[in-house]
């Protein structure tokens, strides 16, 4: 479903990728892990295109999409959960959930009625994001944020999902609470990319997984490997 | 004086008042996209009235003429997003402020060289014949301008709260990278917000150019007292513009009459000094001008 070859990516003048390859199959959830700086968001940032790859290759369900700009891979199909949550602060929960279906949405009117299919199944996932539906978003609390985001990409309906660090500095129960829907979305047949400092956790959910150093995808190996790999689990993941 | 002379003084001081209002509310419009302002509205509402002009002296009737004279506007806005912003915001530089005076400096002479140096009166079918009403006389002339205004402004917010492409601004005003995720172009969000911000300043000129004729002057002037408003609104209350610019209207309006006409300026920069001391981020909103 999402195939990265070869990706080469950095700021200015500084190359941070340099040559990632990577694939995730149609329903599979695909872990990608590595040391803070490793390259993991710059990664998803190339994939969908808030940064322009300086050469290599990313298709997307058959086709090529490097080189696009960000709303045109979006439109595509792909959905980018970014680091940092980054829900549109002074606007409400609901119309932040909105705007994740905006490709698929009428732009003037009669939007809410196409939407409320997408809306109730996010509601029926994250309950709380009903209750809080007029609240604005910048004032949720942040483990509400990050289901708000996960929900805004979901609301896409799109071919494969980028989480980068859905965890990130959450309370470890609601860190539960994460990887519990991501367990949920995986066993929905989502196709998932994701990004996580809680390794094992990751590991647990994953169906394969890659090891990223200073921009090089380090080893590809089934979840099972990884996991009864002391060193590794040692050197990078805590 | 009298009171009925007061109430009368407040009155049109306040319908002008009103213009500079939706001058400044084309600074909030694409502000809300892009954080960047046109420094050079005032030539757009000048350059916009005289292209009106010329399409009522070519025969236009008033009523093409006010939609063409708007549709000119915008696309005015959207070569001045094409050709002074575009680059500067994508590479996260200041530039725009630079580029955006320039470009108003070259309307103005262009426009100088078009149609000259003169003020010049602009002929409109709404009549200037006071009716009296409440105690004052007001002109349809003046009720026109508060009608246009209003009903523009009204639109427009209509836009942005009811439509979801209205909430995609606000988006793209929020997290620019974030709205794109979401399949916004965020460079078409900016293009159509200088395209009505444009279509908003030649709408001002059409409607205040009857009352106070059109030249090469009237750009500088608008742009001072817009700027004042939007200062002390804050650039993110379109209600906040109303108020302040009829207030600010009237207060000239009264200051002229009572002190003298020489001091009509005054109150527009006082109200901008006493914003800027004592509550920079506006009176009404939370955002404010950078590096101004
Ligand atoms: N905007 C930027 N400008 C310049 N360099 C950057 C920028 N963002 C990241 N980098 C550099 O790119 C490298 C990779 O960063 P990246 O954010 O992709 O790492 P990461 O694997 O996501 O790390 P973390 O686990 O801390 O999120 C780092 O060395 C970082 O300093
Ligand atoms: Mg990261």
């Amino acid at each position: 479903m999402l195939r990265v070859e070869g990706l080469h990516a950095g700021y200015g003048a500084s190359e941070v990728l340099q040559g990632v390859t990577l694939e995730v199959g149609a329903g599979q959830l695909v872990a990608l892990i590595g040391a803070n700086g490793a390259g993991k968001t710059t990664t998803m940032r190339a994939i969908s295109g808030l940064l322009k790859p300086a050469r290599g290759r990313v298709i997307l369900d058959g086709r090529e999409v490097q080189g696009l700009e960000a709303f045109q891979i979006a439109r595509l199909g792909l959905a980018h959960s970014p680091e940092g949550r980054k829900v549109f602060g002074p606007l409400s929960v609901e119309d932040n959930l909105l705007l994740g279906a905006f490709r698929r949405l009428p732009a003037f009117f009669g939007y809410r009625r196409h939407a409320a299919a997408g809306l109730e199944r996010v509601y029926g996932l994250f309950p709380k994001l009903k209750d809080r539906r007029t609240q604005a978003a910048g004032t949720l609390s942040g483990g509400e944020q990050q289901m708000l985001a996960i929900g805004r990409a979901l609301m896409a309906d799109p071919k494969v999902i980028l989480l980068d660090e859905p965890s990130m500095g959450l309370a470890p129960i609601i860190v539960q609470e994460v990887f519990a829907t991501i367990r949920r979305l995986k066993e929905a047949g989502t196709t998932l990319l994701l990004v996580e400092q809680f390794a094992s956790s990751a590991l647990a959910v994953a169906d394969r997984a890659y090891v990223m150093e200073r921009g090089r995808i380090l080893r590809e190996k089934s979840t099972d490997d990884l996991r009864h790999d002391e060193g590794l689990l040692q050197a990078y993941l805590g | 004086m009298t009171a009925a002379v007061l109430a009368q003084v407040v009155v049109s001081g306040a319908l002008m008042g009103l213009v500079y209002a939706l001058v400044a509310y084309g600074f909030q419009l694409t502000y809300a996209t892009s954080k960047s302002i046109n420094f050079g509205q005032g030539e757009l509402v000048m350059v916009s009235a005289f292209v009106s002009l010329s399409l009522v002296n070519a025969g236009l009737p008033y009523g093409l003429v006010l939609p063409a004279g708007m549709l000119f506007g915008a696309l005015l806005g959207l070569f001045v997003e094409r050709a002074g912003v575009r680059l500067a915001l994508e590479q996260k530089s200041e530039g725009w402020i630079l580029m955006t005076i320039i470009l108003g400096l070259f309307f103005l002479s262009a426009a100088e060289n078009v149609w000259g140096r003169d003020d010049r009166p602009f002929p409109t079918p709404i009549s200037s014949d006071p009716i009296h009403l409440l105690g004052v006389d007001i002109t349809p002339l003046e009720i026109s301008v508060a009608v246009g205004v209003f009903a523009v402004m009204g639109l427009v917010e209509l836009f942005k709260r009811v439509t979801l492409l209205g909430k995609a601004f606000e988006a793209v005003s929020a997290d620019r990278d974030a709205a794109e995720l979401m399949g916004i172009s965020a460079r078409r969000a900016i293009m159509l917000s200088y395209g009505l911000s444009g279509m908003v300043a030649a709408l001002a000129g059409i409607l205040v150019s009857p009352i106070t004729t059109v030249g090469p002057t009237m750009s500088s002037t608008l742009i001072l007292k817009a700027f004042s408003v939007a200062v002390v609104a804050g650039l993110d209350s379109g209600f906040g513009v109303v108020v302040v610019g009829i207030l600010l209207g009237a207060l000239e309006a009264v200051t002229s009459l009572t002190v003298g006409s020489g001091w009509r300026e005054a109150p527009g920069l006082v109200l901008l000094i006493l914003a800027l001391a004592v509550r920079p981020t506006g009176v009404f909103g939370k955002a404010t001008i950078r590096k101004v």
